[in-house]
């Protein structure tokens, strides 16, 4: 999807997309990345979407507006998203900034984000 | 070089009795002809080899017996192509020794070593003469620092510091020497002086960053008196002038400030800043610089400083309200960027630019 070496590598496993950052992105390369992801939801009709920040050292204002959007998007598109892999740092500064997901669901880690998209009603209760 | 020695010993102990008839002369011609011919073929070179030949025989025709004159003009012939290939074999052979590897002097080197000299002499002229003393006794006649200071009666300790006050001033002259114009503010030279010397604290004193943002001549300046010795300073200054450039100036300041030994969470608390103030450049101003120093009083801390000359800021009690944005963001990155940092400060003037000051403090681990 990226020319050069990949900097976000989308999979799909079932009918959930799991989008996993595997760097630092600017904000232009964010802007394409969620020009892609939206794109390929409608493409392999995925009801699900992880997306694994583990590797994200810096979540700003525009990381995580384009993270809201992203969410919203694929909402609209008829999927649920999971962040997952936020840093305790990140979250820190997160908080301090004043800035959150909004209303993202976030796991842990991928396990517990496709735990929290199968899981259904489960997995809501367990986020709450 | 048989043939030619031999040739000319002939001639040397010759007499000039017999000459050689003209159709003698043509008969010789046509066998050295096809000699030569059959062991060069047609090359330029064959006509010279059977010239060469007859001179040779010619020469040669007083001492020799006039039956043998045919084998000999044939053996000259043979023995002229055989060295004139053995020459061309040692000339391949030797090829490589002949290149000289050292780039040809440039014509304009002459002229820059020219306007150097001159300008390292004006430069040398601006001092006083106590310092150009005192420079030329220790850098041109190798007086080191303990004999001046016993001539003057101080401490070496002294001399140093005066030799490297006058270094600084010669520097700063030099440049302005080679670039042979006047500084166009009062305020410029003393700033340079200041970059050369790495005197942080009147460079503070001055506001030399400021100066040098706004100063072109003294931006251009700068550079070399700042290359010198940016390293050791602990001082970086990032340009930014699109995206790319604000993951760059991201990393460098987490590696810097990793150096005082923040923790992880200051440091990410500081790229992110460093992340919205980069953005904001590139957003409104299309390019300005970061100046990130590390500074050690009272505690270690990282202060960054964020300058462009863009439109600046028309409004700015209301950047700072949570919620304003002005390009579809979240609105928080001037607030949240305050509440992340010890100190904030923005100063900004339409039409003429914006600077951001943010300081992070070392967290005391036991308050």
């Amino acid at each position: 999807m990226n020319s050069g070496p990949a900097l976000v590598s989308i999979l799909r496993q079932g009918s959930t997309l799991i989008a996993s950052i595997h760097t630092a992105l600017d904000d232009s390369e964010l802007v394409r990345f969620r020009t892609d992801l939206v794109g390929q939801i409608g493409e392999h009709r995925c009801r699900g979407v992880i997306i694994d920040v583990a590797a994200l050292d810096v979540i700003d204002s525009f990381a995580a507006l384009t993270l809201r959007t992203i969410a919203e998007m694929a909402r609209l598109r008829g999927a649920r998203t999971v962040i997952v892999g936020i840093q305790p740092e990140v979250a820190f500064t997160m908080v301090r900034l004043g800035m959150g997901t909004g209303g993202i669901p976030t796991a842990l880690d991928l396990e517990e984000g496709l735990a929290l998209l199968t899981g259904g009603a489960d997995g809501d209760r367990r986020r709450s | 070089m048989t043939p030619s020695q031999s040739a000319e010993d002939a001639d040397l102990a010759g007499d000039s009795g017999r000459r050689l008839a003209g159709e003698d002369l043509t008969e010789l011609l046509a066998i050295v002809r096809r000699v030569v011919g059959a062991r060069v073929g047609s090359l330029p070179i064959a006509e010279d080899l059977v010239q060469e030949t007859l001179t040779r025989v010619l020469a040669a025709a007083p001492s020799v017996d006039p039956g043998l004159l045919e084998p000999y003009a044939i053996v000259t012939a043979k023995n002229l192509v055989a060295s004139m290939w053995r020459d061309d074999d040692r000339k391949r052979r030797n090829q490589h020794r002949a290149a000289d590897l050292r780039a040809p002097e440039s014509p304009e080197a002459q002229a820059l070593i020219d306007e150097e000299r001159s300008a390292m002499a004006s430069a040398l002229g601006r001092l006083d003469e106590h310092e150009r003393a005192l420079l030329i006794e220790h850098e041109l006649r190798g007086t080191d620092t303990r004999t001046i200071a016993e001539e003057e009666g101080t401490t070496p300790g002294a001399v140093a510091a005066r030799l490297s006050r006058s270094r600084a001033r010669l520097r700063v002259e030099y440049v302005l020497g080679l670039d042979s114009g006047d500084p166009p503010t009062d305020r410029c030279r003393p700033v340079l002086l200041a970059l050369s010397s790495a005197d942080r604290r009147r460079q503070r004193e001055l506001d030399a960053a400021t100066h040098l943002f706004n100063c072109d001549f003294c931006g251009r300046l700068s550079e070399p008196l700042l290359a010198r010795g940016q390293r050791q300073d602990g001082v970086l200054r990032i340009p930014i002038a699109a995206d790319p450039d604000i993951v760059k100036a991201r990393g460098s300041v987490r590696e810097l400030a990793g150096r005082l030994g923040f923790s992880r969470t200051d440091l990410t608390v500081l790229a992110t800043a460093v992340s919205e103030l980069c953005r904001n450049i590139v957003r409104f101003a299309g390019s300005g610089e970061l100046l990130v120093e590390l500074l050690e009083e009272p505690r270690p801390g990282v202060r960054v400083t964020a300058r462009d000359r863009g439109p600046g800021i028309a409004d700015l009690e209301a950047a700072l309200r949570d919620g304003v944005s002005t390009y579809g963001g979240l609105g928080l990155g001037l607030p949240g960027v305050r509440r992340l940092m010890d100190e904030f400060a923005i100063t900004s003037e339409p039409g003429a630019g914006t600077t951001v000051t943010i300081t992070i403090w070392g967290k005391d681990p036991t308050t």
